[in-house]
């Protein structure tokens, strides 16, 4: 059983969201590209690559609103042949995350962030608040921590 | 001003109607509205345009062919959606409206829209 989240407090707001707005596929991941929950994805190499394409694009999206509007885009859709992307930003006590979600004919842009705006709530209401003393994202723990979430999503914690 | 006002205009005289909206069917994001102050143009746009796709694939699973007018009633009034594949035309109304009117109105404005 593909288990949703590495941390329990975003169940409750994924599950909502995946329900109300009908999408296929959902990941939300911290602005480095480490994953914290997912839901339709099967394979671990497919999250890991949709999240470090998540995270390029967000900064990218940033920077290029931040040259273009003097700040940062607030979300990105994209609107394929038969499914369509939506990258947004959620605010919580912990910081920024990146929420990715993939829909087809079954839902609609206009659904999708109608939802996301309510997930945006509930996912600032139920983070705690962050830890103490964070331990400090360093490049050599990258690797240790991907697989560490990988695992607990895909039931080999 | 868009090319949409003038349609939204006619719609949201009617006796009854607090609001009117063009939508875009695919997407369930507002064209164009014309709302009274408290309506969430957006969420209504969305969940209608979902409703209208629902109600179409229903009617077609049904054998029933396609869908011209839909009318939803509510505890304080009725959503009433027009529209084709392209875009969908909303009317909120109040529970007292007129709604052969409505309906003739919208037709009216689905046709001038086609």
């Amino acid at each position: 059983m593909i288990k949703a989240t590495v941390e329990p407090w975003i169940e409750e707001p994924l599950r909502t969201f995946v329900t109300d707005a009908g999408v296929s596929l959902a990941l939300l991941l911290h602005p480095n590209g480490q994953v914290l929950a997912q839901y339709g994805f099967s394979r671990a190499i497919d999250i890991m690559s949709a999240c470090a394409l998540a995270a390029a694009i967000h900064v990218s999206a940033n920077e290029l609103g931040r040259q273009l509007e003097g700040k940062p885009f607030s979300g990105m859709h994209h609107a394929g042949k038969e499914r369509q992307v939506f990258l947004a930003e959620a605010q919580t006590k912990r910081g920024p995350y990146i929420f990715l979600t993939v829909f087809d004919e079954a839902s609609s842009l206009g659904l999708v962030r109608m939802y996301f705006d309510e997930f945006r709530v509930n996912l600032a209401k139920a983070s705690p608040p962050p830890p103490d003393a964070p331990e400090p994202m360093l490049s050599e723990n990258f690797e240790r921590e991907l697989n560490r979430n990988l695992a607990a999503l895909f039931g080999r914690a | 001003m868009s090319d949409f006002t003038a349609v939204l205009d006619s719609l949201t005289r009617q006796r009854g109607v607090r609001g009117s909206l063009v939508v875009s069917a695919e997407d369930g994001i507002p064209v164009d509205s014309n709302l009274q102050f408290g309506q969430d143009g957006n969420r209504v746009a969305a969940l209608a345009a979902s409703l209208y796709r629902k109600a179409r694939k229903s009617a077609q699973a049904a054998g029933l062919g396609g869908t011209g007018f839909m009318q939803l009633e509510a505890e304080t009034g009725r959503l009433c959606v027009i529209g084709g594949d392209e875009i969908i035309l909303v009317v909120v109304a109040e529970r007292t409206a007129n709604v052969g009117l409505i309906r003739v109105e919208l037709l009216r404005a689905a046709e001038s829209l086609a």
